[in-house]
Parts: structure tokens; C-alpha cells; sequence
């Protein structure tokens, strides 16, 4: 047989990277916090998954998610917030989502679309907020939400949306969380939006798979 | 359209636009597409799944899908695909393996080095045994490598029966007698065991997918077949899977998902790479700001 | 049909819809089928590389903010890949006109840019040039 059988599982039998020293396990918060501060990416990365969850390191997180320049750090830092998923985390993540970069609004969406219940205060508010790209965004952190949640949420924007890219993103998902008590609104929309292109077809479409279900 | 299962005084009714739903959010979330044609084998298996999990409504199925209560997604998903493991179950992704991801893998590479192989979860072993075994019937240079093939699983219950390596006809039926001859002798019962030499060489370790300080152990993987699970993850699970994935290989290496998984619902640390035979992932060479 | 409608129809061109939104890519299906074009969707910019790399298109419709990989960054991936795939045409839909997203727009590699929402006659006219109608 051509194969080999070493035991993967010994420590340290295989190539070792910087980084891994630093085993999971070890509660040395004080370290793996000012790792994430290091010049040396692999120590970075493996700095935030060992803070993953940690309530404690949110603060640390938070600063280092703000000039990390590499994605796949970002991400894992994002992660890492996500796993602690407390309102600390959820307003490290918030700024985010007016960052001028597609790909760090799009990932703080990813996380915070995960935490359903610890955004659910933030949600008027951002629902209100004067950038309409925040109210865009906002729409989507309510696709995970309990459907008479969303359905409100999203309601109450469009009785007073003017943008209709924030109205169409909030009727998506309406679509597929919505409850019956969001016909009123979609059908008002539609007509405050009537000759427009798209708006009217996305309401009929979401109207549709509304009301044509059983109860 | 009647789709409708009784259970207690009340029949449930789906209907066109509640299937609709369903499938956009099933896209959604798996990037399976299920057109018109497959929407037939669908409404049966959710009626199926509405009568499951007691539910009264769509609606109400709809939020226990939504919450992924008790799984429900991978529930649903096993309603409608065909879940045998069996040897050689994706071949043209061993197909890929030998005709294109192993020379670039021995590109950086001397003789003799090792080249590091795991299947994750190898389940109850036909697909570290189907790697092994593909790899001496097709690779030229399997002997001019140190290969470990390296198979884990969560589950202690399957890698016993994986390290025992004894099965039924079934699960051979793409093998030829031939290739069954050479590595398989005939047990009790019409099954067939794995020869010991090559039972020997495979080393099974229970591992968790999710857990750090598990996976931390396995390190510098060139190729990685995890199908079939990380779809079924929550959206938490799927990132720190794919970021301990992402360690455990090595600058380049190759991970190969379920044919019917895409990255694109997991994970934006691989690059897409398209080769004859298959679509497969790849930890980049080197990392970038991502802009 | 228009005449542009009508002479991109006969060769069924092939285009690829990449929208996060359910509804949008329904309504940009939509149109486009009835208009002749053969078309297949994507939710994001990884599924994009995925299908663009599996089959042949004739333009990609690529939206702007999508999760795990948005479309500038899709788009600056395309335009790295093998060269049967990196001169995919690509029509980007922003939401803003500033010209600051134009100017990503144009250095992530769009061929153009249209701002949502988008009328049925515009996405159908672009479609049809950008897919490479005969003139």
C-alpha cells in the first residue's frame, strides 16, 4: 500500500504555523488581544477565532475590525462578534453598515442578520435613519426575525418610504416573511408608486404569496 | 392544487404560491434551484414534513423551516435526495483529483514528500477507501508520493464500522469486479471487507467540524472532501467550519463540497476554481485586502 | 417586441441575472425570457464565478451590494480569470449615480452601469447591445 498512517492527532506532528501556539483553549485573553495587534497576518487571524464568543474581547474586536486590511481577518473578526452576538457586538458591528466598501456592508449584514433578537431594538431607529443605504440594509436584518416582528417592522417603513430602492427591499422580503397584515401597506405602496417601474410588480408578487396561503 | 395530508380534523392545504416561497427560500439558503419541473416532487415531500412535524398550516411549517428547529432544513433536504453513501458516490470529483488538482499539487513538491488527503465526515469510510482506492487506480504517481488519507467523522459509531471496512453489495455497485477483486475479500452474509493492508493505512479520527481545538490538529491538508454537511450548518456554524477548514489546509490546497453545495452559501475564503471534471475551491496562495 | 428585442431573440444569448433579491431577479427573468434571452440567476458573486465558469454567457447583470461577495468584487474577480470568462460583458446596477460609484464601477470592469430601479425598455435595450446583438 502506498499510503501512509501517522497519527495526525499527536501535537505537533504535522508543520506547526505561527499562530497555532496561541491553542484556543488558553484563556490568556491579555494575549490573544494584543495578538490582535500583530504585524504577522497568520497571528492576527488565529487571534480572533481564539476570541470568538468571548463577551470580554468585544471592545478589542471592535478596534481591531476598524483598520484590518486583510479580508480574511475581517472576517474572522466579524465571526468573532457574531459569536458573542450581545448588544456590544451588535453596535461594533452596526458602523459597518455604512462603511463606503460593498464587501464590509455586505458581511455586517451576514452577521447581523444571525442575531435576530439582539438587533430587534436597533431596528426602528435604523428603519428611520436618514441614509436611505441604511434603511436599505436595515430592511434585510429583519428576513430572520419572527414573521409578525417583520412584519411590522417593515409596514411601519413603508407607510412613509419615499425611496423606492429602500421600499423594494423592505417588500423582498416581505415577501417571504410577511403575514397578512402587510397587504394594506404593500397595496398603498404600490399605488403611491403606480407608473414606476418595478415597484408595482414587486407588490403584486409579494401580495400574491401573502394572501394566496391557507389561514 | 390539492396537497393535503390529514392528520387529526384538519387537512392541511398548500398551495402554488406557498410553494413558490418555499423554494425561493430553499434557494436561498442552499442554492438548490428547484424549477417547475421538480416543484411536483416537492409539494410531496413538504405535505410529508408538514405532517411531521405537526404542523397546522404552511404557515406555521413555514416558521419551524424558517428557525431551522430541530434541523428542519436538513430534514426537509433528506426528504428529497438520495443520502446512501456508497464507494465512488461523486466520481468525477476523484476524477478531478487525478487528472488535475494533484499536479498542481505536487508543483510544489519533491518525490517522497507527503501529500495529505482528508475526508470530513468520512461517514462509515467508503469515501477515504474510494479515495485510496481511485488513487492506485489511477494516479501514475501514487507511489512517488508519502500519501496519508485521513477520514473523521463526529461520530464514534461510524468510524468503528469504517475501520472495520465490511460492506454490502450496494454499496459496491459502481465498483467493477475487478477493482473489487484486488481490494476486497468476500465475508459472511455476500458483504466484503477491505483487504487489512489498505484498512491499515487510513487512519479514522473522530473530529468536530465546529470545534478549534480539534481541528487545530489537523494541519497542512493538500486535498479536503467535506460534502454534504456544511449546508445544513446555521449561519454561525458554516463560518467557523470554513475558517477551521481554511486552516487545516495548506497555501493552495483544495476542498471539495457536495454536488449540490456551493460556497457561495458557506464562505467567501475560497476561490472558485473550474477544472474538466469539476467545480472545486481553493485557499488562496496568498492573502489580500480583498478589494 | 422592438426591433433590438427581436434581433437579439433568434440567437438565444445567454445572461446571467446576479441580485441578492428574489423579486428582482424574478422581474429581470421575466423580461428577458419574454423577450427571447436564455437566462440563469445568481445570488451573489461566488455563485456568479461558479456559473459563469461552468457554461458560456453572453452578459452578466450584476448587482451591486450582494452578501459574501458583492458585485465590484465579482467583477474584479471575472476580469482575472481565463480569458473565455474575463471578457464577459457586464452591465453593474447601482443604486446611486454618484461619480464616485461610477468611477468603482468602471475600474471593477463594468462595460456600463444602469441605476435601479430599472424600466423594462432600459434593461431590454442594454441586454440586447451588451449581449453582443447583431447590429
Amino acid at each position: 500500500m502506498p499510503f501512509v498512517k501517522r497519527d495526525v492527532t499527536a501535537p505537533g506532528s504535522t508543520g506547526r504555523r505561527a499562530g497555532d501556539d496561541l491553542a484556543p483553549h488558553d484563556d490568556g485573553l491579555a494575549s490573544h488581544i494584543a495578538a490582535l495587534g500583530s504585524p504577522d497576518i497568520e497571528v492576527r487571524w488565529s487571534a480572533a477565532r481564539a476570541l470568538g464568543g468571548r463577551a470580554d474581547a468585544v471592545p478589542a474586536l471592535a478596534t481591531a475590525l476598524g483598520v484590518e486590511q486583510i479580508a480574511r481577518v475581517r472576517e474572522a473578526i466579524m465571526t468573532a462578534l457574531m459569536r458573542v452576538g450581545d448588544e456590544a457586538s451588535v453596535m461594533a458591528l452596526l458602523p459597518y453598515l455604512r462603511s463606503q466598501d460593498a464587501a464590509e456592508r455586505g458581511t455586517s449584514i451576514e452577521a447581523l442578520q444571525a442575531l435576530p433578537g439582539a438587533i430587534l431594538p436597533f431596528m426602528a431607529p435604523l428603519l428611520a435613519d436618514g441614509d436611505s443605504d441604511v434603511r436599505l440594509l436595515a430592511t434585510e436584518l429583519a428576513r430572520n426575525m419572527p414573521a409578525e416582528n417583520a412584519t411590522q417592522l417593515l409596514c411601519r417603513l413603508l407607510e412613509h418610504e419615499q425611496h423606492p430602492n429602500v421600499c423594494a427591499a423592505a417588500i423582498d422580503v416581505l415577501a417571504e416573511v410577511g403575514t397578512r397584515d402587510a397587504v394594506p401597506a404593500l397595496q398603498a405602496c404600490a399605488e403611491r408608486f403606480a407608473g414606476t417601474p418595478f415597484l408595482p410588480f414587486a407588490v403584486s408578487i409579494a401580495i400574491a404569496r401573502i394572501s394566496d396561503t391557507d389561514r | 392544487m390539492a396537497g393535503s395530508e390529514a392528520h387529526g380534523p384538519r387537512a392541511v392545504r398548500v398551495t402554488p404560491e406557498d410553494v413558490r416561497r418555499l423554494c425561493e427560500f430553499l434557494y436561498r439558503r442552499t442554492g438548490m434551484l428547484f424549477d417547475d419541473n421538480k416543484r411536483y416532487y416537492i409539494d410531496r415531500r413538504l405535505v410529508e414534513r408538514i405532517g411531521a412535524t405537526k404542523s397546522e398550516s404552511f404557515q406555521a411549517y413555514f416558521a419551524v423551516l424558517r428557525s431551522d428547529a430541530d434541523h428542519e432544513i436538513e430534514q426537509l433536504i433528506n426528504a428529497f435526495t438520495v443520502n446512501e453513501t456508497y464507494f465512488n458516490r461523486e466520481e468525477h470529483q476523484l476524477r478531478c483529483m487525478t487528472s488535475d488538482l494533484l499536479g498542481n499539487v505536487i508543483r510544489g513538491k519533491r518525490p517522497g514528500e507527503s501529500i495529505r488527503i482528508w475526508s470530513i465526515p468520512c461517514s462509515t469510510g467508503e469515501e477515504p477507501y474510494s479515495i485510496a482506492i481511485w488513487l492506485m487506480e489511477n494516479w501514475r504517481l501514487v507511489d512517488s508520493y508519502n500519501i496519508e488519507i485521513v477520514g473523521s467523522d463526529i461520530d464514534t459509531r461510524a468510524l468503528k464500522v469504517a475501520a472495520e471496512g465490511i460492506y454490502g453489495e450496494r454499496a459496491l455497485m459502481r465498483l467493477s469486479r475487478d477493482v473489487i477483486g484486488r481490494y476486497f475479500q468476500p465475508v459472511a452474509d455476500g458483504e466484503h471487507q477491505i483487504d487489512p493492508g489498505l484498512r491499515e493505512s487510513i487512519q479514522f479520527t473522530r473530529a468536530n467540524l465546529i470545534d478549534p481545538s480539534e481541528m487545530a490538529r489537523y494541519r497542512g491538508f493538500d486535498i479536503v472532501f467535506c460534502r454534504n454537511v456544511l449546508i445544513y450548518f446555521d449561519d454561525s456554524s458554516r463560518r467557523i467550519a470554513a475558517e477551521n477548514l481554511y486552516d487545516c489546509l495548506g497555501a493552495g490546497g483544495y476542498i471539495c463540497l457536495g454536488h449540490s453545495e456551493t460556497m457561495s452559501r458557506i464562505s467567501p475564503l475560497f476561490r472558485v476554481c473550474r477544472f474538466s471534471d469539476a467545480i472545486v475551491y481553493q485557499r488562496p496562495e496568498a492573502d489580500h485586502d480583498g478589494r | 417586441m422592438t426591433d433590438v428585442e427581436r434581433a437579439a431573440a433568434p440567437s438565444r444569448r445567454r445572461i446571467l441575472v446576479v441580485d441578492d433579491s428574489a423579486l428582482v431577479r424574478l422581474y429581470y427573468r421575466d423580461t428577458l425570457q419574454k423577450a427571447g434571452f436564455e437566462v440563469e440567476q445568481a445570488i451573489n458573486g461566488i455563485e456568479a464565478m461558479e456559473k459563469v465558469l461552468a457554461q458560456p454567457f453572453d452578459l452578466a447583470i450584476v448587482d451591486v451590494n450582494m452578501p459574501r461577495m458583492d458585485g465590484f468584487s465579482f467583477l474584479r474577480t471575472l476580469r482575472r480569470s481565463a480569458a473565455d470568462v474575463a471578457t464577459l460583458p457586464a452591465l453593474v446596477i447601482t443604486t446611486e449615480a454618484g461619480e464616485q460609484d461610477l468611477d468603482a464601477a468602471r475600474a471593477a470592469g463594468a462595460n456600463f452601469y444602469l441605476i435601479k430601479p430599472v424600466s423594462q425598455q432600459d434593461l431590454l435595450r442594454h441586454a440586447a447591445v451588451l449581449s453582443g446583438a447583431p447590429p
